[in-house]
């Protein structure tokens, strides 16, 4: 059986150069609720837990996301459109260097676009001491949305980010654009360039969000694999999947032994804190959803593991069966580094061969990426 | 004999190993990050057991998922119960939801690649 071509490669590799750069970046696209904001929240905790920052950078960034996720839940439904934009919500924190950058996005009726430029020009137009005095006069007055009292939310954004809220609306058609709210939280004053700094990196996000949309990209995870960053993920599988309960079983088992090899077997060429780098994604094509993990490994394993996927890639169904159940019996290659079951085992749950592209690094170690198709 | 009771987390099973009452249970999810640490106590309970085993065993696996580091040790109890099933009566009581057909199939392979009685339950 020849293998399958490693699909949206341009991408991976591109993620790939973003890896080097950033420490963190954690996209979502698509239906949200309580679960997926839970585990969202824990992910990026895993990863602010290992950061050295400050604790109350870490606050700050925390409270922003809170009441960011929230809007989105909101407000996700403000749209009767049923358009792919209209109805995916959109979450991205990023980190780069020392500055985070966190921008949640919800489609809304274009008659809205007065209402919440006016209420943010006026947050942006309020020194600190203003902001908190208009903070507890709105919590007074019950100035409150019906959908319970966003504004409120956008003030207490604007407070903890210590900056200027950015954000844009891009059409979406004759009735709907879509609303993107940007936030870089900083502790010191902002600098002369903030505005050009902003402006920026929302516009990154805008294209970004433009090939999330091309390529159909529900999840990107970018930071370190632990067992905790491991059980986010899932988590956020658990709630986000619409598909048959024997879909998300499979995709939970698949994602699983993807994010556990990278925990156990990955390198960490920077040594990281808290875990080994690995990106993750998924996508969707046609009905179906391709998954997609990357990692860092030494030079010398890459032979080994290459041989093997080829391997379990050429074995027929027997075949794959009885090496699954040898495996499963020898005891001996516990402890070994090799990856025998867990290859054969994403073959087996997937029902399709595994694609996968090495590329070498320098001359201690090569990014390896693996591809899932279910 | 000392029971062994191991709560639940999110990625560990819950485990109720107790000699009196007869109840042996393995059940809710198993993604440990190393299985061989988490079921060592477990296999080290089944080992005693052996050596002084009642004359029925009911084992209650009610798994919702495990990885497969989780899978080869669950291969290394049901061989104990295979020499246990030599001169004694045991039965491996396999749980599987009904949307989960892996789960389903899991136990299948279990019960071919070992000789003990295995019967499957359906939870609706």
């Amino acid at each position: 059986m020849a293998t399958t071509e490693f699909e949206n490669l341009t991408f991976s590799l591109s993620l790939f150069d973003a890896m080097q750069k950033d420490n963190l970046s954690y996209i979502y696209r698509g239906f949200f609720n309580q679960q997926i904001t839970d585990s969202i929240l824990s992910l990026t905790e895993v990863n602010l837990q290992t950061e050295e920052q400050s604790s109350k950078m870490k606050k700050r960034v925390y409270a922003i996301m809170v009441e960011g996720l929230q809007n989105i839940t909101r407000h996700q439904h403000d749209t009767a459109s049923k358009s792919i934009q209209s109805t995916h919500g959109l979450f991205i924190i990023k980190r780069s260097e020392d500055k985070y950058y966190i921008t949640t996005g919800n489609a809304t009726e274009k008659s809205s676009i007065p209402i919440i430029t006016g209420l943010i020009e006026k947050i942006n137009s309020l020194d600190k001491d203003e902001l908190k005095s208009y903070y507890k006069q709105v919590l007074n007055e019950g100035e409150l949305s019906d959908k319970g009292g966003a504004g409120l939310g956008l003030i207490d954004m604007a407070r903890k980010s210590g900056n200027k809220l950015s954000y844009r609306f891009i059409d979406i058609n004759e009735n709907d654009t879509y609303f993107y709210l940007h936030t870089i939280p900083t502790l010191k004053d902002l600098s002369a360039d903030f505005n050009k700094v902003a402006k920026e990196s929302l516009d990154n996000i805008v294209e970004i969000h433009n090939t999330l949309n091309k390529e159909d990209i529900r999840l990107i995870y970018n930071g370190v694999m632990n067992q905790e960053s491991l059980k986010g993920l899932l988590q956020t599988i658990e709630g986000h999947l619409s598909d048959s309960a024997d879909q998300k079983n499979k995709m939970f088992y698949i994602v699983m032994e993807m994010l556990q090899n990278i925990v156990k077997h990955a390198s960490n060429p920077n040594n990281e804190e808290g875990g080994n780098p690995g990106i993750f994604f998924i996508s969707e094509n046609n009905g179906k959803h391709l998954l997609t993990a990357g990692n860092y490994m030494k030079n010398e394993h890459v032979k080994e593991l290459n041989d093997k996927i080829e391997y379990v890639n050429n074995l027929s169904d027997k075949e794959m069966e009885d090496y699954y159940n040898h495996s499963l019996f020898d005891f001996e290659i516990d402890d070994s580094k090799k990856a025998g079951l867990g290859i054969i085992d994403l073959r087996l749950k997937s029902g399709n061969t595994i694609s996968h592209f090495l590329k070498k690094i320098d001359n201690n170690y090569t990014f390896f990426s693996l591809q899932i198709q279910i | 004999m000392e029971k062994l009771i191991i709560e639940k987390t999110n990625d560990t099973p819950n485990v109720i190993l107790d000699y009196d009452s007869g109840k042996i249970e393995i059940s809710e999810r198993s993604l440990p990050e190393n299985a061989i640490d988490f079921y060592s106590p477990i296999i080290d309970w089944f080992d005693k057991y052996l050596q002084n085993p009642k004359k029925e065993t009911i084992v209650d696996i009610k798994l919702e998922y495990f990885n497969t580091s989780s899978a080869k040790q669950i291969a290394k109890i049901l061989l104990i119960l295979q020499k246990l099933a030599i001169n004694n009566k045991v039965l491996i009581k396999w749980y599987y939801s009904a949307n989960d057909s892996d789960m389903h199939s899991s136990g299948i392979r279990y019960s071919k690649l070992v000789k003990v009685d295995f019967e499957f339950i359906e939870i609706p």
